[in-house]
C-alpha cells in the first residue's frame, strides 16, 4: 500500500499579486482536496493572516508591490515579531537564474519553484516540504532550514560538531 | 597563535507534526502520482489558459498604447516602462505554463532590456514597442511551443536589437 497525502489537513496560503497565478495555484490545491486555501497579494496582508491562525504551508511569489517575497521571507525567519519562524514555505517566481535560487536558500527558502512551471513541478515541492521535513538550523548568520540537503562524502573538519543539539 | 573558534550552531530536529496530520494510507492522493493522474492535475493548471490569454491581451494593449505615447510625450516614459517591465514579467512567468514558451522568451529578452531602467530614450522606447507586438503576435495567431523558425529568428533578433540599444541604462 502506498502513503497518501491527505491535502484536506493541511491550510495553506498563497502570496501572489498575479491573480492567474494565484488562480492556478488555488485550482491545483482544491482538485488535490485542500479546502483551507487562502490568497492575498501583500506580504502585509499575509502577516495579518499568520498573526490571527495557523498556516501549515506558504506558497508566495518574489516580485510583489511594498514589501517583496525576499523581505517577506527574511521577516518571517528572522524577525522576532514573526508569528511562525518554522513553516514551510515554497517560492514560486520567475526570477530563476541562479543567483536568484542562492539568495532565496540563503535566507531560509524550503521550497523554490521556478516559473514557468507545470502541475508535476508543484505536485513535487507540495510533496517535498510535507513528507520530508527539514532540521531546521540556527547560526548568527542564517536560520532556515537545513541547506545541505545531499549527503556528500566530505573529509574536512565538521563545523557542526560543538554544536547544541535541541 | 590565533585559534578560530568554530560558530556555535544550533540544530532544530524537523518539525513533523504536519506530515503525521497528512500522511496517511487510505485518503488521498498517492505521494507518487500516476502518470494519468499527473495528467489530470495539468488539465486543471490548463483551465486559466483562457484568463491568462484575456489578461495579458487586455494588458499587451493596455501597454502598448502607453509605451507609443511615451515616445512622444518624455513625461509619461518612467510609467512606461514601470508597466512594460510588469507586463514582461507576468507574461515571462506564465506563457510557459500555457504553452507559450515562446511568449516566455520573448518576454525574457523585454524583462533584461528593461532591468533597473527607470526611464528610456525614443529608440529604447521602440525596442520595448517591438517586443509587445511580437507577443501579441504570439497570441493573436495561437503560436504555442516554440514556433517556426521564422519565429525563432524574430526571437533572436529582437534580442540583438535590445543588446544594441540597451545603453544608456538610466
Amino acid at each position: 500500500m502506498s502513503a497518501k497525502i491527505d491535502f484536506s489537513k493541511i491550510s495553506f496560503l498563497v502570496v501572489d499579486g498575479d491573480k492567474i497565478s494565484a488562480q492556478v495555484v488555488f485550482d491545483t490545491l482544491s482538485y488535490l482536496g485542500a479546502t483551507d486555501v487562502q490568497r492575498v497579494g501583500k506580504p502585509e496582508e499575509a502577516f495579518r493572516i499568520l498573526r490571527t491562525r495557523q498556516i501549515d504551508v506558504i506558497i508566495t511569489e518574489w516580485r510583489l508591490r511594498g514589501m517583496d517575497g525576499l523581505e517577506f521571507l527574511d521577516s518571517l525567519r528572522n524577525s522576532t515579531s514573526s508569528p511562525n519562524r518554522f513553516v514551510p514555505v515554497i517560492m514560486l517566481t520567475a526570477h530563476s537564474e541562479q543567483q536568484y535560487v542562492t539568495t532565496a536558500r540563503d535566507l531560509g527558502i524550503t521550497e523554490f519553484l521556478a516559473k514557468p512551471f507545470n502541475a508535476k513541478a508543484l505536485y513535487s515541492r507540495l510533496i517535498s516540504v510535507i513528507t520530508r521535513p527539514r532540521h531546521f538550523i540556527n547560526t548568527s548568520t542564517y536560520f532556515g532550514p537545513d541547506r545541505r540537503r545531499r549527503q556528500t562524502p566530505f573529509d574536512g573538519p565538521d563545523r557542526r560538531e560543538s554544536s547544541t543539539r535541541n | 597563535m590565533n585559534e578560530q573558534k568554530p560558530p556555535k550552531v544550533q540544530i532544530i530536529p524537523p518539525r513533523t507534526e504536519l506530515k503525521q496530520r497528512a500522511v496517511n494510507f487510505t485518503k488521498g492522493f498517492d505521494v507518487e502520482l500516476a502518470p494519468e493522474q499527473l495528467e489530470e492535475l495539468e488539465k486543471v493548471v490548463q483551465r486559466s489558459s483562457d484568463s491568462f490569454v484575456r489578461s495579458i491581451g487586455h494588458d499587451l494593449a493596455e501597454t502598448r498604447q502607453l509605451v507609443i505615447a511615451a515616445i512622444g510625450n518624455p513625461d509619461l516614459r518612467g510609467t512606461a516602462i514601470e508597466k512594460s517591465a510588469d507586463l514582461a514579467y507576468s507574461t515571462k512567468a506564465l506563457g510557459g505554463t500555457f504553452d507559450y514558451p515562446l511568449m516566455t522568451q520573448i518576454a525574457k529578452s523585454l524583462e533584461i532590456f528593461l532591468a533597473h531602467r527607470t526611464t528610456a530614450s525614443r529608440r529604447q522606447l521602440m525596442v520595448t514597442q517591438l517586443h509587445i507586438d511580437a507577443i501579441y503576435v504570439i497570441l493573436a495567431s495561437r503560436v504555442t511551443g516554440f514556433g517556426s523558425s521564422i519565429e525563432q529568428a524574430t526571437t533572436v533578433a529582437l534580442a540583438k536589437l535590445a543588446s544594441r540599444y540597451a545603453e544608456p541604462r538610466e
